[in-house]
């Protein structure tokens, strides 16, 4: 089995990026006082997704969050997955970089994550260390 | 996918060892829009962005790094009036790397190109 990087560098070097339609807009429990912040979906990495036969299984990313630094880490040398439409890439994604207690610990009432259409994110940029998710929009939705 | 191992490269003339190629080259890299929609330009080995708040990115990993030893180089555009924004190194774990864009000693700012680079050892 090749080492993920090895499949990474050729994927690039034959696959067309693709930009995602997608963001994904969280809040971070423990941290209250912090803005919403948005995760940006890579286009390489998401042509790999669509792709397949290229990325790790997601439990592999999950199991080495709990490996210490120096240790050998199980994703790089796992048995790549198959294709995956956008909509699964982006929830793996958001369970690869969006830290545990937003997508699977918290228990509150308030929406802490939600996946948007990109045209939905702001792109005036004012006040961006006040943005928070408009709870409104989610109940009317 | 081919694989060709060899221990030496050369040219005919110079020769070099591989693992001086492999060890040296960049890990992961990216450049990036950091104003209006956050747009990822080009990259290798990102999966993602994140735009945790103004000049504060988080540079997350395809492959992590083995270890947080790693290297990492950043820079910027240029923003007038303020000829001295930076890019700062904030944090790094494996999978990660958080880039700040700021001017010392005031306030973080956006700019329209940002880089990083990381150089060692992968997981």
């Amino acid at each position: 089995m090749s080492h993920l990087w090895d499949r990474l560098a050729e994927a690039k070097s034959r696959l067309a990026p693709v930009q995602s339609k997608y963001r994904v807009l969280f809040e971070d429990p423990t941290q209250p006082d912090a803005p919403a912040a948005v995760l940006v979906p890579d286009p390489n990495w998401m042509a790999a997704a669509l792709e397949g036969n290229i990325l790790p299984p997601i439990d592999t990313y999950l199991r080495d969050r709990d490996v210490p630094d120096g240790q050998p880490k199980e994703h790089p040398y796992a048995e790549p997955i198959g294709a995956m439409t956008e909509e699964e890439a982006i929830e793996y994604l958001i369970q690869k970089d969006i830290p545990p207690q937003v997508w699977r610990d918290y228990q509150g009432n308030r929406s802490v994550l939600k996946i948007v259409p990109v045209e939905l994110i702001p792109s005036d940029r004012s006040f961006r260390n006040a943005w928070k998710i408009n709870q409104e929009m989610e109940m009317a939705a | 996918m081919s694989i060709l191992s060899v221990s030496n490269i050369t040219d005919g003339t110079d020769t070099v060892e591989t693992g001086y190629v492999v060890n040296g080259s960049a890990k992961a890299w990216v450049n990036f829009n950091g104003t209006g929609t956050i747009a990822i330009r080009d990259s290798f080995n990102v999966a993602s962005l994140t735009d945790n708040s103004t000049g504060n990115y988080n540079v997350n990993f395809s492959n992590s790094m083995a270890n947080t030893g790693y290297s990492v180089g950043s820079s910027v555009d240029q923003i007038s009036p303020y000829p001295i924004i930076q890019a700062y190194l904030a944090s790094v774990q494996t999978g990660l790397v958080t880039l700040n864009v700021a001017q010392p000693g005031t306030a973080d700012y956006d700019t329209t190109s940002v880089h990083g680079q990381v150089s060692g050892d992968l997981a």
